[in-house]
């Protein structure tokens, strides 16, 4: 049965990294709720299907043309420990964000 | 045509262009070889058929009908087919026919049919010109996949969610019960530009502070402001047009299954033809181009932020877009009936109808399976105590 290989293959990347979470021991015994959890969502939306919807974006004949446009360095930053600019949303394509002029 | 296209006005009237088959009329309408009313589609040919001779034809291909098919690049205004036209409140769904068989008024309501049988002469009285409340789109993609197919592609999806399918679901399963719907959507072409203003921040260094226990790490970056702009055409864009159907929020209702198994293949579609719907039912459009705009504009805002995505790909810690704007040069509006195999089960104490679609063209199969509450938790559970132990056992070996 494909159910119970999934069930498998979701449970070991979670106790990976809940040991690996800069050794802390208590980190660890985040596993049993994470893994719990992890297992119900991906079930779910493997029944469910709400995570689904038209890929209009790849699945559309689109004709562009070369882009265009420019960039500033504006700052610099100095030690931060966040892995990622805050607000990344450059593969969140369907998040609206204020409407320019 | 070699005219210049007219300077963009947004706020002008839409170009209407009649997409009326002027072939067909209201009331008999007869197949070309013997003259009988009795026809349909035949699923697996994608074709009209003669029940009577078994004559099989097909309406023309809308493709290239509706409109002149220029370069999408010189789209300009806003141009839309008879069939897209705004719906009149006032006007009544009930049209009344007088049978060129026999002389009697035989009533269509088109609110749920585009046929009926007269009662006296067993005559089929087809509408074909348009109405003024959305009921006879421009074109129409017939089924091309047959009812026997439709009922396997369910049974697999729903054998594959057995284990922690809702009971009573299972129980009821009856995929014989698939029913094909034309459901309706806007067809549109579109001739737009985008920009998109944002930040975007490099990696210049990584390092590592603190010993053991305390050992983290840290990032330098550099910050960048981004423009981009594109240009682009869109060919095809499907746009559900019922307001109901447009609604999807997955803690009501399964909608968002029906637009998952886009797109169609709708260069194919042909011209209104009632006898295409002949055994099938079909849903009514209930959305004016200008309701729609909203739901364009999103998904050309969507679309031009995944085109310029690969243009950052250089900004490895990401990309935080702040503003953006779509300027629509031209669009073209085409209402169409697209086929839909649709099996529903209605959970009663969710009050959610749950469906099964299936694409009535390329097979594409999607559902929502209503799940086994109790099942799914315990087993989640189950799997969360033994990622537990394994965790503990870890700590007390370390
Ligand atoms: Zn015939
Ligand atoms: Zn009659």
């Amino acid at each position: 049965m494909g159910i119970g290989a999934e069930l498998l293959a979701t449970g070991a990347p979670i106790l990976a990294a809940g040991g690996s979470g800069d050794g802390s021991p208590a980190g660890i015994l985040l596993a049993g709720p994470i893994a719990a959890i992890a297992v119900y969502g991906l079930l779910f939306r493997y029944y469910r299907n709400t995570d689904k919807s038209h890929s209009f974006e790849t699945e559309t004949r689109i004709q562009a043309a070369p882009i265009t446009g420019g960039e500033q360095k504006v700052n610099e930053i100095r030690g931060t420990q966040q892995t990622q600019i805050q607000g990344n949303n450059v593969s969140n394509h369907r998040q609206r964000v204020q409407r320019a002029p | 045509m070699s005219t210049p296209p007219p300077p963009s006005q947004p706020q002008d009237q839409p170009e209407v262009v009649n997409t009326q088959n002027a072939d067909l009329g209201d009331g008999v309408n007869r197949c070309p070889r013997c003259g009988s009313t009795d026809i349909q589609l035949r699923a697996s040919t994608g074709m009209l058929i003669c029940l009577f001779c078994r004559h099989e034809w097909s309406e023309q291909q809308a493709e290239g009908q509706l409109f002149d098919d220029g370069n999408l690049t010189e789209l300009r205004g806003t141009t839309i087919g008879s069939g897209a036209a705004d719906i009149a409140a006032d006007v009544n769904a009930v049209v009344t026919l007088k049978c060129q068989g026999c002389g009697a008024e035989v009533v269509v309501n088109t609110a749920a049919a585009m046929s009926s049988r007269c009662h006296w002469c067993r005559h089929v009285l087809t509408i074909n010109n348009q109405i003024a409340n959305g009921a006879v789109p421009d074109a129409v993609l017939p089924f091309a996949l047959s009812h026997e197919e439709a009922v396997a592609r369910i049974t697999e999806f729903a054998s594959k969610r057995k284990t922690f399918a809702n009971r009573q679901f299972l129980k009821e399963f009856t995929p014989q019960n698939v029913v094909g719907v034309y459901m309706p959507y806007m067809i549109v072409d579109g001739n737009v530009s985008s920009d998109v203003y944002g930040h975007g921040e490099v990696e210049t260094r990584r390092y590592t502070r603190g010993t053991d226990e305390n050992r983290r790490t840290y990032y330098d970056a550099d910050v960048y402001q981004l423009h981009r702009h594109v240009d682009f055409t869109v060919d095809d864009l499907t746009i559900e047009s019922s307001a109901e159907r447009a609604m999807m929020d997955t803690s009501v209702n399964t909608n968002n299954i029906i637009n998952t198994i886009l797109p169609f293949d709708t260069k194919n579609a042909v011209r209104w033809n009632a006898n295409y719907l002949n055994g099938f039912s079909s849903e009514k459009r209930d959305q004016d181009v200008e309701q729609l705009q909203p739901a364009l504009e999103h998904q050309l805002l969507s679309i031009a932020r995944s085109q310029v995505a690969p243009s950052v790909s250089r900004y490895g810690r990401g990309v935080r877009w702040e503003a953006e704007k779509v300027d629509v040069h031209g669009t073209r509006w085409v209402s169409m009936y697209l086929p839909v195999w649709l099996y529903s089960y209605f959970q009663k104490e969710k009050n959610m109808v749950h469906y099964i679609a299936v694409n009535g063209r390329t097979g594409e199969t999607m559902g929502s399976i209503p799940v086994a509450q109790g099942r799914l938790l315990a087993v989640s559970a189950a799997v969360g105590v033994v990622a537990e132990v394994l965790a503990i056992i870890i700590l007390v070996v370390s």
